[in-house]
């Protein structure tokens, strides 16, 4: 199931999971005279796989298309907490992805659900030997023949007995080759122990805060490099980095339900980082929402007027829109298909336009996660205007194509070692019905009061969400708020809420949004789906919903530890959280 | 070679020690008058090491402040706690085509807690009561430290809480006809063991490994070679809320090389030697290494030709030491153990064993016996060796089958039927729960013969049943499936390589019945795992198996030839 989990747990091996690849930083516009001799690796790629191609010609079936892709890591990830490092890994790795199809481009062995058979993956040396690395690719291509062949005969036979398929496309787009080597910016140097010393201190921030049970600060220094060739005539390099500092704080309250905050930064390089003032000002932040949630109450099931910040608005959009919109789930008939035949339609409010641009570094400011320049089958990345002005234009292309859409729009994402698929990068809600952000709150006031209600709801801060595209299933999805307040009509101060969930479907909750605010927030993150991790944005302003529908969380009953922690033995322990009066007016 | 004399200076230590190290009273109650019933210079050497290890300081401040104040409302408090934390230094490299693929240097320390709810009858040691695992701080703060082990014992707890309701339902629905606790009684333990470090010139074995890889180039014939080294250093702490503080470490350093070729007619040949030893020093040289693959690599060229075996053969087979001690550690040593069946089930323990007791298991001349205070044999170190098992219980030698008959079992605190105590046999892998194992298993017999003499008595069985050939075994793969296989033939002796055998029914009672002889040769298989163990076992006679022709699929051959070698290997 599509989900976009900013969640990210303590342990760093999960994290080499994570690392995936955000390429960056490199200018497509260099002069073709800044192109750089192409290196060892990707010279070795390229002979092996003129001979893979001109060699399998020979086999029967040929296969019509070769692709090798190579992932260069070098990666860092220092996990800190309680002012103490748990884990400091460093290593290198370069994973291999050959790709294959066999048949032609109109039916190949990639089709329906044989399309795992397109790829076989392994692990390359990490030093540039030559009859090595040939030698490795030469036995996974032998390998991939030996999977695509007969899943090919086996699409036929299928394709010979079944039903026709509604969507007739295709399966493989026609796409120009491209060449580029890039050298882009220079690896930078990281100066580990300095880092494992600041890992350390933030992470003891949390010692101060008896309430925060489990605490981790980790830092993840990816510099991956990526290397493409096909037997189209494709061969591409290019560097790209990511480097994050998450901090995850934990709680949980009396009646055994789980408070999570999560903080993300994000930048390209380490020195780029927020410095240590604004990271132990969030912490604190942190550590002070924690224990405020601890003492709020549970809020109750609810059908009103909501405002989302412009970060969970950003999230409900990759959720509720964002994954319905690529291009795959269009022709795959297991899926609900909800836009699928709505292209030149009104889909959401008419002030509202969503592109997405994986082009895009940053936005006011703030680094964007879904950045890259090419995507993972070779494609240049490309702006999209998906919804433009509420009417419904496009959809996130990978090669595979789809009715009416032919080609690839450069989104064709996957974490090494999985098939790409559509996948949203830089996903960006604007709106031409805005307010300045400061009269949001009165606006929701407004619109409660029109209905006669007694309080809506803000949502300040989420952590994530999923949903699920399925047919099988309801065409549902949710948010996961952490920060709530219920904002009364009667001018009582707001109160803070815990335990709440987003929900609803999406034709629905997309066409309730009355206006929005006027400054973008950014959420960056990691999404997963079938085509594995792969880091994102979302960006959208606040928006004003005049009806959203939230439920109450399952949580745990495991109640909060028995004895208090070491370090603060003599602290009275035990004793139910009391109300803090929330009196804070926002936003 | 310095880890080497460490380890044996601290288990002398140990050995000289004796029963002076067996400290009735917790540590926590072990004040200075304590103290003076005991010899004071082993007392002083736990206390000092504990002033001086801030890792066993915050375990035993948080054991202190669990067992004393841990307690929920309508739950009992606990009636046992131990917390063991295993410190991992670990270097791992693994070269390809004489081209280095991964090269990974570690440092971890990992905790299991164990939190026990009822008492030593009945308790909560059941499904998610049976411990937590967590990661530890690589830093000595005691803060950092005892913040993990707070959170883990809390939820050890909770979840013990929750096991023992659940045990309890499940037992309502089962009589037991054989009462059996669930937690043995042990002597509170005090051992302190010098702390390891890998000592291993590890860029050097890099270079060995890319070198060795290399050979490749010379065996055209040969599809993948690729060599990999794992040095590891472990250091464990245990202590429990009964007084025992036990630390020790052990080093582990082993070698893999791995090899596959295709044979014309598609069969896939594999080989995959390796060495394991406790001490830097047992590795092999370079030139004993280059040797050891290259030997490889020869024997993979001649399986590609080998015949392959006719359809059935049934008579006598000759296991080879290395051969036969896959056979033994598989058939016998994973039958000894203790390992209490599921609750409400009537036998003793799991396996073809579990009814076994005081039957005969082997033929009346072999005895099995277990002991991990061994430390060498034949001056190999043994890396089933240890003073303290996993549970805090003193290591001790076990002889479990006595002239054929089973008459003991390995076991950890867990009992089983007549079997009430540990025998210092409970180990765990760095975050498992512990169950018993292994340590040192050897074979012993009352009558022994030569090699030579073996495969003599197995010829004349041959001419004896008109065969004109009997099988030798020197290798074995998984699932006891032949790796080097040979025929040899009775009218001149000559070995003829073959492949594509299994055996049939190659069990624990063909073993009762149809071993005849066992050699004079023991050899020592340290053996990886998560728990690392260790078989000596000579030369085995079966007067009869059946060795058939194995059926699986043959694989199609490369569809398009391997790239050309260019002419130089470095081609920067």
């Amino acid at each position: 199931m599509p989900a976009m989990p900013k969640t990210v747990s303590g342990i760093a091996l999960r994290l080499l999971l994570l690392a995936g690849l955000a390429l960056s930083l490199v200018s497509w516009a260099a002069p073709p005279a800044a192109e750089q001799r192409p290196s060892l690796l990707l010279s070795a790629m390229q002979q092996e796989l003129q001979r893979a191609t001109k060699e399998l010609a020979k086999a029967d079936p040929p296969p019509y298309f070769i692709s090798y892709s190579v992932y260069d890591q070098q990666l860092i990830v220092l996990v800190g907490s309680q002012g103490s490092l748990m884990n400091a890994f460093s290593g290198s790795r370069r994973d291999a992805d050959v790709r294959m199809r066999v048949g032609s481009s109109a039916l190949d062995n990639t089709h329906g659900e044989s399309r795992p058979s397109g790829l076989t993956s392994g692990a390359l040396p990490i030093v540039d030997e030559r009859d090595a690395i040939a030698r490795v690719l030469w036995q996974l291509t032998d390998r991939e023949y030996k999977r695509a062949a007969p899943a090919y005969l086996n699409v036929k036979t299928n394709a010979a007995v079944r039903t026709e398929e509604e969507d007739k496309s295709p399966d493989f787009s026609q796409e120009t080759p491209l060449t580029k080597v890039e050298m882009g910016h220079a690896s930078f140097p990281v100066d580990r122990p300095a880092w494992e010393e600041k890992v350390r201190r933030y992470s003891s921030y949390f010692r101060k805060y008896p309430e925060v049970y489990q605490s981790t600060v980790i830092l993840q220094i990816s510099q991956t490099k990526m290397y493409f060739t096909s037997s189209e005539g494709s061969a591409l390099e290019g560097p790209g980095t990511l480097v994050r500092l998450i901090v995850q704080a934990e709680t949980r309250a009396d009646d055994g339900m789980e408070l999570l905050r999560v903080e993300s930064f994000q930048a390209a390089t380490p020195d780029q980082l927020p410095g240590e003032n604004e990271i132990s000002a969030k912490i604190e932040k942190m550590a002070a929402d924690l224990k405020a949630l601890r003492a709020a109450p549970v809020a109750e099931p609810f059908d009103g007027p909501a405002l989302l910040s412009g970060r969970a608005a950003a999230v409900f959009f990759h959720e509720v829109l964002g994954h319905r919109l690529e291009g795959h789930r269009q022709r795959d008939e297991n899926e609900g298909q909800t836009f699928t035949k709505k292209v030149g339609q009104q889909v959401l409010p008419g002030f509202l336009t969503v592109v997405d641009d994986p082009t895009l570094e940053q936005l006011n400011g703030t680094p964007l996660g879904g950045h890259y320049d090419f995507d993972e089958e070779g494609v240049l990345a490309n702006r999209v205007e998906i919804i433009q002005n509420g009417v419904l234009k496009n959809f996130l292309m990978s090669r595979m194509p789809i009715q009416n859409f032919g080609k690839s729009n450069g989104h064709g994402r996957a974490q090494p070692g999985l098939m790409p698929t559509g996948r949203q990068g830089n996903l960006i809600v604007s709106s031409t019905r805005t307010v300045p952000d400061a009269q949001l709150r009165w606006k929701l006031i407004e619109e409660i009061k029109k209905q006669g209600m007694t309080y809506g709801l803000y949502f300040e801060d989420v952590q994530g969400g999923f949903t699920l595209t399925g047919r099988a299933l309801p065409q549902a999805f949710q948010v996961l708020p952490v920060i709530v307040w219920r904002v009364y009509a009667d001018g009582r101060p707001d109160e803070l809420v815990r335990g709440v969930d987003i929900v609803g479907t999406p034709l629905t909750a997309l066409n309730r949004i009355a206006l929005t605010g006027d400054t973008p927030q950014v959420f960056n993150g990691i999404c997963g789906a079938e085509s594995g991790s792969v880091p994102v944005s979302a960006a959208a302003p606040a928006m004003l919903f005049s009806e959203l529908e939230v439920q109450k969380r399952a949580h745990s009953h495991t109640r909060p530890p028995i004895l208090p922690p070491p370090g603060f033995e003599s602290l009275s322990w035990g004793a139910p959280a009391k109300a803090s009066p929330a009196s804070e007016v926002r936003p | 070679m310095k880890s080497a004399s460490r380890k044996a200076s601290s288990l002398r230590a140990f050995a000289m020690g004796g029963l002076l190290l067996l400290l009735c009273a917790p540590l926590f109650a072990a004040d200075e008058h304590a103290a003076g019933t005991q010899p004071a210079p082993q007392l002083k050497d736990v206390k000092e090491a504990v002033a001086s290890d801030p890792l066993l300081q915050a375990m035993l401040a948080e054991l202190k402040r669990s067992k004393a104040q841990l307690k929920m409302e309508n739950v009992p408090a606990p009636y046992y706690i131990d917390y063991r934390v295993t410190q991992l230094e670990e270097y791992a490299a693994e070269a390809i085509f004489g081209a280095l693929r991964n090269e990974q240097r570690l440092r971890v320390r990992l905790l299991r807690a164990v939190v026990r709810v009822g008492d030593y009858k009945q308790d909560s040691y059941f499904q998610q009561g049976q411990g937590m695992s967590d990661v530890m701080p690589l830093d000595d703060d005691p803060i950092a430290l005892r913040h993990q082990l707070w959170l883990a014992t809390d939820q050890a707890y909770k979840n013990a809480d929750e096991a023992l309701t659940a045990k309890q339902a499940l037992l309502k629905q089962y009589t037991v006809e054989h009462p059996v606790d669930d937690f043995a009684r042990a002597p509170a333990l005090q051992f302190i063991g010098p702390l390891i470090r890998l000592d291993a010139a590890t860029e050097r074995w890099r270079d060995l490994l890319i070198a060795a890889s290399a050979l490749y180039r010379n065996y055209p014939q040969v599809e993948s070679l690729d060599a990999s080294l794992r040095f590891t250093a472990l250091n464990q702490y245990f202590v429990n809320s009964e007084g025992s503080v036990t630390r020790d470490g052990q080093s582990l350093y082993q070698l893999n090389l791995t090899g596959a070729a295709q044979a014309p007619d598609g069969m896939r040949l594999e080989r995959s030697p390796y060495t394991m030893v406790a001490t830097s020093s047992e590795l092999p040289t370079p030139e004993q290494f280059t040797a050891e693959a290259t030997k490889m690599l020869e024997t993979l060229v001649r399986l590609r030709l080998a015949p392959v075996v006719e359809e059935e053969y049934r008579g006598p087979v000759l296991f080879a030491p290395d051969a036969a001690s896959d056979v033994i550690a598989l058939l016998i040593g994973g039958n000894v153990v203790g390992r209490k069946p599921s609750p409400g089930a009537p036998a003793r323990t799991t396996g073809p064993f579990s009814n076994s007791y005081k039957s005969r298991v082997l033929p009346a001349f072999v005895s099995i016996v277990d002991d991990p205070t061994l430390t060498t044999f034949q001056s190999h170190s043994l890396v089933g060796s240890y003073a303290v098992d996993d549970e805090g219980v003193k290591a001790a030698p076990v002889t479990v089958i006595d002239k054929g008959e089973l008459v003991n079992y390995l076991l950890g605190r867990q009992p089983i039927r007549d079997f009430p105590a540990s025998n210092g046999h409970g180990r765990a892998g760095p975050v498992g729960p512990a169950f018993p194992n292994v340590g040192n298993l050897i074979v012993r017999a009352s009558e022994t013969a030569s090699p030579e003499e073996l495969m003599r008595r197995m010829l004349e069985m041959c001419k004896e049943q008109g065969k004109p050939y009997g099988y030798l075994v020197e290798t074995l793969g998984g699932r006891l499936a032949p790796r080097l296989l040979y025929r040899v033939w009775v009218n001149d002796g000559h070995m003829e390589l073959v492949r594509g055998a299994v055996f049939n029914q190659l069990d624990t009672r063909t073993l009762r019945n149809n071993l005849i002889a066992v050699g004079n040769d023991p050899e020592v298989s340290n053996r990886p795992g998560s728990v690392p163990s260790t078989v000596i076992s000579p030369s085995l006679l079966l007067d009869e198996l059946e060795v058939r022709r194995a059926d699986s699929a043959k694989e199609k051959l490369p569809d398009y030839p391997p790239p050309p070698l260019t002419a130089r290997r470095t081609d920067r």
